[in-house]
């Protein structure tokens, strides 16, 4: 729980709010109030080369007049403007037209808000001074540069602390406050006359104590940036794909991205008409798990005020929910859940990455993607690709300048692997996955 | 996760379907929006600001934030108090505005005001940077303090007086965003909904969904700086999007098409938004005939316009002078080489007028110019902000560009463009033997030290024996840069902007540019197709 006074402050901020635009006409509204601080040093071949410190604050509402909505955020909060602006935004509401499906959040989906401890503070995080800032930054430098070929490197400590409140026209009130902390390095290494191959690595997290050491990161990002050296493209095949599990995170964010109530309500999701059938792997599981402790996205509640609750999104391989907000719920015919994704865990595998590369043989190992979209109506994805060749059960050379292309239902049909790796710096929990025979585009 | 990773990237305003999301807990993000019935900027000054002849005079854009000189005086006075080479106090009003049309009703609006103030102390390479939102003196003095803390040396000379400084407008309007009401906006909207049904009559496929979103920003900066000098700037910007999804049996496909320029209301004729509604209906039917070009290495057709985002990755980028100062860039050390044929010269101009890419004044206060990055085969200049001109000890080219006030500027491109080529589009297309045609993109994104790059194609054709045989779609093609450019073997003389907007990203800043291409041709880059 935030600290009882400055919680109540913002809460105080927030319910002012409400009453202000009540009073300027709405119906109905909801306010969020929120308050943080940023700190981040950037440390550049021996120099400290940046440091930014600020405080931020702003106000949203989200207005319901004579049937109609919008929704408005402002960071100038002087009193006598704040209620133009708050005046405009109800004038601006009553411009539109009336939309039958939209209401304030039912209060029956903010009724039993769990308490579970989702340790989003960590103390230790607030006590960060300067020099231990600058310290980090510098022993991270030395390490960053521990190789005759490195051309630049540049290395990060960053913090932030964030507080918010919100409250609504029908009774909702809630606060929250959460801490981060992480580091950074992204070294570039000379190649030839003119290649600079560049590799970067990171870790965030709630809690300090949890991140492995600064060096650890500094070492990391400099292997992955002598890793690249020699890397050519690989060749034209169907092969294994491997993914290392911060990439898995990213695949598994395009498969999940349209399975919400608004993509499928709007006609731009190949998952509408999918609910309770096989439409990936029997391997794959997925949990939105927003009680998570120390999560990146854990809470209590989401930002229409649903109360939060573990929801099975894909049980080996079936689809058991999609994520439904109140608005488009209502236009699709189907009960809320929450509009917006928290921690996504996938069940784990019992195989190691080396495990699965000798299962494997053969293949691809992505280490990162570089650019590529995909088309949520229909699942075809393209997408560049670095990584290494993988060789009689081996990491081989690197290879990059090459491409992946497929259709999303259809690659998750084909993961055979999972792996007992999850990857810990992101609310999307992927362990090292592997998928039988994909499209690579190379020479 | 991409907030931990620092590469840079291209987006198209239309695939940054993020108008479709919900209100996030804190939604003050800047959205973007209409602002209707509303007053000007919350100043007080109220008719004065609010009829205020562009740009804004010093006195005006004074009292907008409520600063006299003697703050900011005292303000750069703190920010260089242990010392500083340069430094800047940047202040920022936006206004930004956004209506839905969805289901056949304009459904929703959102109207976002972002206000502060950031400020900079610059010494050699090194930068103290802290913002605010709240103007009061005592928080700006307070934040100057922070920012100067990257010092440790003795104080550097503050200004008592300040001289205003004068620029060319390339973006004057008849009238401002903020004496434009909603209701001026509705029938536009509706309008273009009912273009997109009415152009899909009779098509091959049947339209379900048709969403138009409306976007438009009014943006005024007032940059003070060591030097004494007081810049304003007042900064329009609209977008209009068209969204579609139809279908053929069950086949269901969706497809965009959008508009984008500094421009105001009387910009949006029924010519222009008949062009927009019918470049969504046909890049949405297409797609049910599309198909995948086969995987692997091919000449690459670049279509007139939108393909410029070949030069945004795989030159643009790596010409920020800042890469190249810290030396990570494959530019670095290739200024005055020969890097492509001699028909080839690429531009980053700021100062076309209406233009999406387009700044009368970058967000150091220098004004912007035309640059040529290549010149007639031959790598010609970086781009600079003052940091990197300095280091270069050349003049700025005007690129320092920042997001907002939480930003410290940095060298970023604005319009991107490579110049008419001696060739034709025919001759092009009949030239090549087995490749595809790049017509419509939805991203892009590079990798500024090894040079490689990548963009998405949504819609684009087969060629096959020097004729245009097929349409294809959702293709990621990789390259690497200086290797493109040695191949761009023909160009034509048809070079021309896109006319919708892109926004680039770059260290967790995002900023509006343009950028176009004559018909071209790359003899050789590697495309995401599917073999049988």
């Amino acid at each position: 729980m935030p600290d009882s006074t400055r919680a109540h402050d913002l809460l105080e901020s927030a319910s002012d709010a409400v009453t202000m635009a009540k009073r300027a006409g709405a119906d109905d509204v909801w306010a969020g109030v929120s308050r943080s601080r940023s700190v981040s040093f950037t440390y550049r071949d021996g120099t400290l080369e940046k440091v930014e410190d600020s405080t931020s604050r702003g106000l949203s509402l989200r207005l319901y007049v004579d049937g109609r909505y919008s929704s408005h955020g402002t960071t100038d909060l002087q009193p006598e403007r704040l209620q133009a602006f708050v005046r405009e935004a109800v004038a601006v509401t009553r411009a539109l037209q009336p939309d039958p499906h939209r209401e304030i959040t039912d209060p029956e989906l903010f009724a039993n808000r769990p308490d579970d401890e989702l340790e989003r503070v960590d103390p230790a995080i607030a006590a960060l001074d300067r020099d231990r800032r600058e310290a980090w930054c510098k022993a991270m430098d030395e390490l960053a540069h521990a190789d005759e070929r490195v051309i630049s490197a540049e290395c990060g400590v960053f913090s932030g602390h964030s507080e918010s409140a919100s409250a609504s026209s029908n009774g909702f009130s809630g606060t929250a406050e959460g801490d981060y902390a992480g580091y950074s390095t992204q070294v570039t290494v000379r190649e030839d006359a003119d290649k600079r191959p560049e590799g970067s690595y990171y870790a965030v997290g709630r809690f300090l104590g949890d991140l492995p050491g600064p060096e650890s990161i500094a070492k990391e990002a400099l292997k992955r940036a002598l890793d690249r050296i020699g890397s050519r493209k690989g060749p034209t095949t169907r092969t294994t794909l491997v993914v290392d599990n911060q990439s898995a995170s990213s695949l598994l964010w395009r498969a999940l991205g349209p399975a919400s109530a608004a993509a499928i309500q709007q006609g731009r999701s190949f998952w509408a008409g999918k609910q309770g059938k096989q439409l990936f792997s029997k391997k794959l599981t997925v949990i939105d798990d927003p009680l998570l402790p120390r999560g990146l996205s854990s809470r209590h509640y989401d930002g229409e005020g649903i109360s939060a609750r573990r929801l099975p999104i894909i049980e080996k391989g079936v689809v058991k929910n999609f994520y439904v907000d109140t608005y488009y719920g209502k236009k699709a015919g189907l009960t809320p859940t929450t509009g917006s994704p928290s921690n996504r865990v996938v069940a784990l595998g019992s195989k190691s990455l080396d495990q699965i590369l000798k299962a494997v043989g053969d293949g691809i190992y992505v280490m990162s993607w570089m650019g590529g979209n995909s088309d949520s109506t229909t699942g075809d994805f393209s997408l560049g690709l670095r990584g290494f060749e993988i060789k009689n059960g081996k990491l081989g050379a690197p290879v990059g300048e090459m491409n992946v292309t497929g259709n999303l239902a259809d690659l998750w049909q084909r993961l055979e692997l999972v792996g007992n790796d999850p990857h810990p710096f992101s609310s999307l929990k992927t362990p090292t996955l592997a998928f039988a025979d994909v499209q690579f585009s190379g020479s | 996760m991409d907030v931990f990773t620092r590469r840079s990237f291209i987006r198209s305003s239309a695939a940054g379907a993020a108008i479709l999301t919900t209100p996030g807990l804190l939604g003050c993000a800047r959205n973007a929006g209409p602002r209707g019935a509303a007053s000007g900027p919350p100043g007080q000054v109220g008719a004065v600001a609010q009829k205020a002849p562009m740009p804004p005079s010093e006195q005006q854009a004074l009292s907008w934030f409520n600063v006299d000189k003697s703050t900011l005086s005292r303000a750069l006075s703190e920010l260089s108090s242990r010392g500083a080479d340069a430094a800047d106090v940047y202040f920022q009003h936006s206004r930004d505005n956004s209506v839905t049309m969805e289901d056949g009703i304009i459904s929703r609006a959102t109207t976002s005001v972002d206000q502060g103030v950031g400020l900079r102390c610059v010494i050699g390479d090194q930068t103290g940077y802290a913002f605010t939102e709240d103007l009061a003196p005592e928080s700006m003095i307070a934040a100057a303090q922070t920012s100067a803390t990257i010092a440790r040396g003795g104080k550097a000379i503050a200004p008592v007086e300040f001289r205003f400084h004068d620029h060319a407008d390339y973006y004057a309007l008849p009238s401002r965003w903020s004496d434009v009401s909603i209701g001026d906006k509705l029938p536009i909207i509706q309008r273009a909904a009912a273009l997109a049904r009415e152009l899909a009559k009779g098509r091959e496929a049947t339209i379900e969904k048709v969403t138009v979103s409306w976007a438009d920003s009014e943006e005024l900066v007032l940059i003070a700086d060591l030097d004494g000098r007081i810049h304003t700037d007042l900064r329009p910007m609209t977008r209009l999007w068209v969204m579609l999804t139809a279908r053929k049996g069950d086949v269901v496909q969706s497809n965009s098409a959008n508009l984008a320029a500094r421009r105001g209301l009387d910009w949006y004729t029924d010519a222009r938004l008949k062009q927009v509604a019918q470049e969504a209906v046909d890049r949405t039917m297409i797609l049910f005939d599309a198909r995948r070009p086969p995987a692997g290495e091919m000449p690459v057709v670049l279509a007139a316009g939108a393909s410029g985002i070949l030069l945004h990755e795989a030159i643009g980028h790596g010409m920020e002078a800042d890469f190249n100062r810290k030396g990570t860039s494959i530019y670095s050390d290739m200024i005055g080489r020969k890097v492509a044929p001699e028909f080839v010269t690429i531009v980053d101009n700021g100062t076309q007028e209406f233009e999406r890419g387009a700044l009368n004044i970058d967000d150091e206060g220098t004004e912007c110019e035309r640059t040529v990055l290549v010149d007639k085969g031959v790598l010609a200049s970086f781009l600079h902000d003052n940091i990197s001109a300095r280091h270069y000890k050349v003049p700025s080219t005007g690129s320092g560009r920042r997001e907002s006030f939480r930003h410290t500027p940095m060298p970023r491109m604005r319009s991107t463009y490579m110049e008419n080529g001696p060739h034709s589009k025919d001759e092009i297309i009949g030239a090549v033997k087995r490749g595809i045609i790049a017509e419509t993109f939805t991203n892009g994104v590079v990798q500024i030290g090894a040079g490689d790059f990548t963009f998405y194609i949504k819609n684009g054709w087969l060629i096959e024996d020097g004729k245009v045989t097929a349409p294809i779609k959702d293709i990621n093609i990789i390259g690497n840069g200086p290797e493109a450019l040695r191949n761009v073997t023909m160009a034509a003389n048809d070079s021309k902007l896109d006319f919708g907007g892109w926004t680039c990203g770059k260290d967790g800043q995002s900023v509006p540019v343009s950028q176009g291409m004559p018909t071209a041709l790359v003899s050789k880059l590697t495309v995401g197709g599917e073999n049988a």
